[in-house]
């Protein structure tokens, strides 16, 4: 019956459950680490720094994210050696940076030029004002707009099956070929594994924002 | 002297905004420069700590010129309180006093906020220690960044307009605390309309016009026998029917 080969077959989804979340978790962070930097500077770096960024940013928003995870592998992998699980992080990663960047560079333009200028004025470098003044606001205001990214990013996970990155995506095929036929049920299973992932993620990040708010500055929709 | 302003210039674009302005503060004098809007009262304070680098002119701190070398240096010598406050809104009030001493003055956190609690107590602020800046008011929130400046234990503060924002019945709070700073002997350069505070504390009274000094001296007698007819015609505006 369909529901005992799921029954059976559902180690192999959760294995690939597994493998898409370390997959997204690594992306993310490879994507936060670099948009931040990229971001900075987009906003405070000297103009040369600027372009660079922007010229990432463009490249990597600019082009699908199916034909990065292809470049990367068949592509890059023939200079450098990678298994497809890195080739995808990379592809998806530096792909996430640059979406990144805006959120950041969007949230560090929006804190007020006179928290940069009180913190020069105590005798702060630039990169002290950043760090301990403009970025801890930033990043406050960034969750909510970040919480798409990490939707997205999911989603995109299931792209890294092109490559042979054995995730849920591709469990789910290698199920249906090894039991031949229920299509429906089994990506329907794995469709709503990604949409409760995809929810309980939302729900953390918005706890986050909550409890991060700070007087004056929490997100209503009564003012 | 504690701070020696010599000859600084400013134009933004083809406007001359500063055209040579020079003096001297000796330490524990606090001096209030006053004048029409536009005349480059603020940006001359903003020159004195380089927010707004002089385009000619030089800046001297305890004999030391301020340079871009030393600029970080010499503006945790030199505090800035700002007309519309700047309190750090992502920290308490009590961190934000004591983020300075604890990030610039190699202070232990503990340290930091003795300190910090010791100021807010001087500002008369210890009830509000740990409120947000948007949970407080105008006044607090201005007796709040006084407090911050104090805690750099500066040789000089700036005051640029620091009652300006605030509406009339909480420029009182703040006048007190000035009062108070200058009877305690702190060094301070003021920018402001207050007459109050200009007689009550002030040992000179600087009038610049035109991105320039125009009369300087005592208060007693800028106020009561100006030698120049501008000092006596801005005078008048601002003590009958003035706007400040």
């Amino acid at each position: 019956m369909i529901f005992e080969t799921l029954l059976s077959q559902m180690p192999y989804l959760a294995h690939g459950l597994a493998i898409a979340i370390g997959l997204l978790v690594c992306l993310l962070s490879l994507g936060l680490v670099l948009g931040l930097v990229l971001a900075i500077l987009e906003v405070y770096g000297h103009w040369t720094l600027r372009l660079v960024c922007v010229l990432f940013e463009r490249v990597f928003r600019g082009i699908p994210a199916i034909v990065l995870l292809l470049l990367f592998y068949y592509g890059v992998t023939d200079y450098i050696e990678m298994g497809s699980f890195t080739a995808a992080v990379l592809a998806l990663g530096l792909r996430s940076a640059a979406y990144q960047s805006q959120i950041f560079r969007g949230a560090f333009l929006s804190v007020p030029t006179g928290q940069m200028m009180a913190a020069r004025a105590m005798g702060m470098n630039k990169l002290q004002a950043i760090r301990e003044i403009i970025m801890p606001q930033a990043l406050r205001m960034s969750i909510g707009p970040w919480t798409n990214e990490f939707s997205s990013e999911l989603k995109a996970t299931s792209l890294a099956y092109v490559i042979g990155v054995v995730e849920l995506t591709r469990q789910a095929k290698y199920i249906i070929s090894n039991t031949q036929g229920n299509i429906l049920i089994v990506f329907g299973v794995v469709a709503l594994m990604y949409f409760v992932v995809n929810r309980a993620g939302n729900w953390a990040l918005y706890r986050l924002e909550n409890r991060l708010a700070l007087p004056g500055f929490e997100h209503r929709g009564d003012a | 002297m504690l701070l020696r302003v010599e000859n600084i210039h400013k134009s933004y674009g083809a406007v001359e905004i500063l055209k040579g302005v020079s003096f001297d503060m000796a330490p524990g004098q606090s001096k209030v420069i006053m004048g029409p809007s536009g005349t480059g009262k603020s940006t001359l304070l903003r020159c004195v700590n380089h927010l707004t680098p002089p385009d000619q002119g030089r800046i001297f701190v305890e004999g030391e010129e301020l340079t871009a070398k030393n600029l970080n240096s010499m503006r945790q010598k030199v505090a800035f309180v700002f007309q519309d406050f700047n309190l750090f809104t992502h920290l308490r009030t009590v961190e934000n006093v004591a983020i300075g001493p604890r990030k610039l003055r190699g202070f232990g956190k503990k340290a930091a906020l003795d300190l910090a609690y010791k100021e807010l107590e001087r500002v008369g602020l210890s009830d509000r220690a740990d409120a947000y800046p948007a949970e407080l008011s105008g006044g607090q929130q201005q007796r709040a960044s006084i407090a911050r400046a104090l805690a750099m234990e500066p040789k000089l503060i700036l005051f640029d307009e620091p009652t300006s924002a605030l509406d009339p019945e909480l420029t009182g709070e703040v006048v007190s605390v000035m009062n108070k700073l200058a009877s305690e002997g702190m060094t301070m350069l003021v920018v402001s309309h207050e007459i109050g505070f200009a007689r009550k504390a002030a040992d000179e009274v600087i009038f610049m016009e035109g991105g320039k000094i125009i009369e300087q001296g005592p208060p007693s007698q800028l106020f009561e026998a100006p030698q120049q007819e501008r000092t006596r015609a801005f005078l008048n505006v601002i003590e009958h029917g003035g706007d400040e």
